[in-house]
């Protein structure tokens, strides 16, 4: 067997671009609607593909469409894609060991690719495995086809979106995809609870001035997920017993 | 930005400054190694703060008309649709062809805004 680091990383980028694979059909809808949504908001086909490279998240771009859309406060903007990404911080301490001694460069690279598919996807064999070859084509090669498939798929998004009436109310597609990201959430009883609490305190606040009602939201609904978590532990101390 | 299109250069900061809140997360353990750790009650919250984020943007965005309560509207008819189709199946294209059909339906067909 060819042992060259050019070799390595081709194994491993092969390896790991089949594991991933069927996983990424997946992306398609999501690219499509984040196209469809940019355009819907009124940016231009450059605007929509400029926001597509630099921000690359799909949740953190439908996220925050509206609050550009509506002139909201830059800093409220950067603070609520903040929130939406929190999870990524989580996902990068889990994964980090599998970059051990790659340098700086390579690292930024993938930090900026990381993403939930090829995390799932990858993070068990980035940690098992010896070369560092081969953990580097086994993460970066599906975390590089993410990033084309994201691209492709949105620019189809963005120039379907441009024949489509504007009374089509395409802008609901995007609170049609944020359900869809909270869906899954919602199926463990403290998080349903911290959306539930987050949302009526969205409504309930809804006159405070420069939307600061969502900030305070995101606080309520995490001190709500965590007084559920430990209403749950201690329900189940109660069974026990 | 007052009239529906046509954003300033401002628009590119915004992108920027999201896109810095975007690749710090992720890049944030994967760069630093495990130098610094996590203390694990913040850890905990964090797991929380999507899903407050999420349902902060969706929940008014379907139960507010024009900045006013009036949760009987055909975007709470069309987020019904598009809930019941994701949980019924399995087909990523579904959800969004129930909610754009309904909301569609109600507000082309029926004429209710």
């Amino acid at each position: 067997m060819d042992t060259s680091p050019s070799a390595q990383f081709r194994a491993g980028g092969r390896e790991g671009f089949f594991a991933f694979l069927p996983l990424s059909v997946g992306l398609i809808p999501w690219a499509m609607v984040t196209g469809m949504a940019m355009v819907s908001v009124g940016f231009s086909p450059l605007q929509a593909m400029g926001m597509n490279i630099i921000v690359f998240a799909g949740t953190a771009q439908l996220g925050t469409l509206p609050l550009i859309a509506s002139g909201a406060p830059l800093w409220l903007i950067v603070a609520t894609a903040l929130a939406l990404n929190l999870r990524f911080v989580i996902f990068s301490a889990a994964i980090a060991q599998g970059f051990r001694g790659m340098g700086s460069g390579v690292r930024w690279l993938s930090g900026h690719l990381l993403t939930d598919g090829v995390f799932a996807t990858c993070v068990a064999k980035m940690m098992e495995t010896e070369d560092r070859h081969w953990r580097l084509g086994y993460y970066l090669v599906p975390s590089i086809w993410t990033w084309l498939l994201w691209q492709c798929f949105a620019l189809i998004g963005v120039l379907a979106a441009g024949s489509i009436p504007k009374n089509w109310s395409l802008e609901f597609m995007a609170t049609i995809a944020l359900m869809l990201l909270l869906l899954p959430m919602a199926k463990m009883r403290p998080m349903l609870v911290a959306a539930a609490a987050g949302g009526a305190a969205a409504v309930m606040l809804k006159g405070m001035p420069l939307k600061l009602g969502l900030i305070a939201a995101i606080f309520i609904g995490i001190g709500a997920g965590f007084a559920a978590e430990h209403w749950q532990a201690r329900g189940k101390e109660g069974d026990k017993a | 930005m007052s009239q529906e299109t046509g954003y300033d250069a401002s628009l590119w900061l915004i992108f920027i400054l999201v896109g810095l809140a975007t690749t710090l997360p992720r890049a944030s353990f994967i760069v630093l190694g495990s130098r610094i750790l996590l203390p694990s009650v913040l850890q905990r919250a964090l797991r929380y703060a999507p899903a407050a984020a999420l349902a902060g943007i969706v929940v008014p965005d379907i139960l507010l008309v024009n900045g006013d309560l009036s949760p009987f509207n055909p975007k709470l008819a069309a987020a019904i649709a598009t809930v019941a189709a994701a949980m019924l199946s399995r087909n990523p294209w579904l959800p969004f062809i129930a909610g754009m059909g309904t909301l569609l339906t109600l507000r082309m067909g029926l004429g209710w805004q």
